[in-house]
């Protein structure tokens, strides 16, 4: 008695699904198993949780000779999501259970007493399954919420692979998981009401959001740069379903998403610590792994103590800033994940963080103060828009400042803005190109003539020309104005990088 | 001609005869002009230079006329091609003064396509000749009358010149009348250089920043300051009076001083900002000076 299965299941390459076609076959000789088709470590090591599993669930270890191979040969494979389809498709070649549908696909890891453990990327995977043109499927209960999200599949969630051979038999169905109906939480967190005073900033931060332009913070320690950064979420836009989508396939490749929230409904912000590497960053790893830079696709990506980060990191920063998108290459692969965020930094202006302070604390030297605005090279802070600076607040000055507008009202006013421009132009007005600039931030004579003063006295290149043209779009869009008029582009000049950081 | 300027003339024994002018060896008994005399009595420096200027002469005779007129002195030239034109040109662009003195009658335009220049002239500043109306120019009303455009001045600055520049002839005059010459250096192997170096070289004052002049006038930037403050709109002369109450203040102190939400502050510290009135740093708004 000899047979051959076929079982379907997936594999995930970067932040993307492919199939992935299992083939068992049993025939007479020696006893052995034998996993090929470029599996890694943790894919022969299936063969264990395999062999345990069928043994401690009372059925039969065909005592001949098994091959198991998976296709594409020449993809590699890897992570304990072939234990479940390798097992069918050994219980179906031994005949322990019927044929199993070629629609059906198979994806999970094993313990050895037959219960089913939660993989990673199931989204990618189930998405491209149902692309594939599958039917149904089997997945471990705690991964099926995320599958769900993927349309015109039939999701069946299982605790136990006893639980799919009784529905395979035909003496037990497993209940489809419901279509995923995702809930569109407010923005939780901090808000912006809680900020007292710093009313610069918080319009800075506004203008920021409200055209997707980066925006970088400079100030005193304790001057509430990086309290006001990680109230950004609460006023970000809400995310379109393909953008949920998108950022979920990231998230769940890096294996981020959990069964509490399968779905990203809110925007990431993702704020790596300056120790990061930049392969953390960018990404990397045996296999291709999303990094930080990636993770924060369609949210923000916030660096606090910008100046701290690693000089390659922040040089992997200038790729995903240009074309929304960043590419690693090593030896074995090379990967594009997208990577469009906003980015937020922050910096103290010294290396002690007080100079400029009027307590007079800081103990640098005008050399180590210029060295470290230095530290941040030309080419990343010509993709910066907004450069804003916090005053250092004294108790004085603490005790006039009033509570701030609560974010809810911030979020209205950047939303309308950035739908504006969405229907302008189908990007967001800090992605404009140079033609689109052209077309929607012509000057009229007045404000013609406050950009020629500008330019000549405060010495602007060519480039912080149009970042402050795309800036003053945003302005005019906040305030619903179809044309730019002057007092909106004399705001934008005002968050021109100056000072220290002006090169 | 523009009808709203008509031709009028003051003679020495006027009050309204410039006082500088009346000082030197051989003035004019009669001038005639169009525009606002008064101009003739304010403090006014003279920039003039070549025709045929470089682009660096006209950008330095623009740029030194904008700086002059900033700091709320006249500039005296003489309309021509060139440097001249700059110099008017520099001084309207910062809302400054200026005076044009003809070397033919105040109702013939020369050179012809300086026709809109010279109503911009009207506007704001003085045309002024010492030929009668209708006198066309010739090659010997031009000296002439570079000895009015010195003796307006208390100081001449000669842009660029080549080694025959009429230019030359003004700062010779400026040198006999007592007032201080300056000149604008530049490259050796330039023709148009030549004239301003060799004035150098024989004693006239290099300008090696564009405040030179303003500084050896002891022109306190304050004053002008306040001049400029003078021209504001509500909106910036409420910041402005707050900023300098309080000598700095913050973006949230301004607020709740004037009323104002943030956005409309920020965009009116930039204008007060390119106005040379505040300047900012770390966040906070000073007065300038």
């Amino acid at each position: 008695m000899a047979g051959t299965h076929i079982i379907k299941s997936a594999g995930l390459s970067g932040i993307s699904g492919f199939d992935v076609v299992v083939e068992v076959s049993i025939t007479n000789g020696l006893p052995g198993f034998v996993i090929v088709g470029l599996p890694d470590n943790s894919v022969k090591e299936s063969r264990e949780r395999v062999r345990a599993a069928i043994k401690n669930i009372g059925l039969e270890f065909p005592m001949r000779r098994i091959l198991v191979n998976l296709a594409p040969a020449d993809t590699k494979k890897e992570g304990p999501i072939y234990d479940l389809p390798i097992a069918i498709g050994l219980l179906a070649a031994s005949e322990q259970i019927g044929p199993v549908s070629e629609k059906s696909v198979f994806v999970g890891e094993l313990s050895l007493d037959g219960f089913l453990r939660p993989v990673t990327g199931v989204l990618p995977m189930s998405l491209s399954a149902c692309a594939g043109g599958a039917d149904s499927l089997f997945i471990p209960e705690d991964s099926a919420l995320e599958a769900s999200i993927a349309e015109g599949l039939n999701v069946y969630p299982a605790r136990h692979i006893c639980d799919i051979i009784a529905h395979l038999r035909g003496e037990k169905p497993i209940e489809p998981a419901p279509p995923y109906k995702f809930d569109a939480r407010e923005n939780a967190g901090a808000d912006f009401s809680e900020v007292r005073g710093q009313s610069a900033v918080k319009r800075a931060i506004e203008v920021a959001v409200g055209g997707a332009h980066n925006i970088l913070l400079t100030g005193v320690a304790g001057g509430g740069k990086s309290m006001m950064a990680r109230r950004i979420p609460s006023i970000l836009p809400p995310m379109s379903m393909r953008e949920m989508i998108e950022s979920t396939a990231i998230h769940s490749a890096a294996g981020l998403t959990s069964k509490s929230a399968p779905l990203l409904t809110q925007r990431p912000f993702r704020a790596p610590h300056h120790t990061v590497s930049a392969s953390g960053a960018a990404g990397g790893g045996r296999s291709p792994k999303p990094g930080e830079i990636s993770l924060a696709h369609n949210g923000v990506l916030f660096l606090d103590e910008f100046p701290e980060f690693h000089r390659d990191v922040l040089e992997t920063l200038r790729q995903p800033l240009e074309d929304g998108a960043i590419t690693i290459t090593r030896a074995a692969w090379t990967c594009t994940f997208p990577s469009r965020f906003m980015l937020v930094c922050a910096m103290n202006p010294c290396k002690c963080g007080w100079y400029g302070h009027p307590s007079g604390k800081c103990r640098c030297s005008e050399e180590s103060v210029q060295s470290y605005a230095r530290r941040i090279s030309g080419p990343i802070l010509d993709r910066i828009d907004i450069f804003a600076e916090t005053p250092s607040l004294l108790y004085g000055d603490l005790a006039v400042a009033s509570n701030g507008e609560p974010s809810a009202e911030i979020r209205r006013r950047v939303t309308a803005a950035q739908a504006l421009q969405l229907d302008r132009q189908g990007t967001q007005n800090a992605h404009m190109t140079g033609a689109q600039i052209a077309e929607h931030c012509a000057l009229d004579a007045e404000c013609s003539k406050l950009m020629r003063v500008a330019y000549e006295k405060f010495s602007l290149s060519a480039r912080a020309y149009n970042r402050i043209l795309k800036v003053a779009r945003t302005i005019a869009d906040l305030a619903e104005n179809p044309r730019i008029a002057a007092p909106h582009l004399a705001e934008a000049i005002r968050y021109r990088s100056s000072g220290l950081l002006d090169t | 001609m523009n009808e709203k300027y008509p031709i009028r003339s003051v003679s020495r024994n006027d009050p309204d005869y410039p006082r500088l002018l009346r000082l030197i060896q051989n003035p004019p008994k009669k001038l005639y002009y169009r525009g606002d005399i008064s101009l003739a009595a304010m403090a006014s420096v003279a920039v003039v230079g070549a025709r045929k200027a470089t682009d660096y002469g006209k950008w330095a005779a623009f740029k030194l006329a904008n700086t002059l007129a900033e700091y709320g002195l006249a500039v005296v030239s003489g309309m021509a091609a060139g440097i001249d034109s700059e110099a008017h040109r520099g001084a309207l662009a910062a809302g400054g003064k200026t005076v044009a003195v003809f070397g033919c009658g105040i109702d013939i335009c020369y050179p012809t396509r300086n026709y809109r220049l010279m109503n911009e002239i009207l506007e704001n500043g003085l045309v002024i000749s010492e030929f009668e109306p209708g006198t066309e120019p010739r090659d010997f009303t031009f000296p002439m009358r570079n000895r009015i455009i010195s003796g307006l001045s208390v100081a001449t600055a000669v842009v660029e010149a080549g080694l025959h520049s009429g230019s030359l002839i003004t700062a010779e005059r400026a040198a006999e009348q007592g007032r201080s010459v300056y000149a604008v250096p530049g490259n050796i192997n330039r023709a148009m250089s030549f004239g301003c170096n060799k004035l150098i070289r024989d004693g006239a004052m290099p300008i090696v920043v564009f405040d030179d002049i303003v500084k050896d006038l002891k022109l306190v930037r304050g004053d002008t300051v306040e001049r400029r403050a003078e021209t504001l709109g509500a909106g910036e002369r409420a910041v402005y009076a707050a900023v300098r109450r309080m000598g700095e203040m913050t973006v949230d102190e301004l607020c709740a001083e004037t009323g104002l939400p943030p956005q409309d502050i920020n965009g009116i510290v930039t204008v007060l900002e390119m106005k040379g009135i505040v300047e900012t740093a770390q966040g906070r708004v000073f007065v300038s000076g």
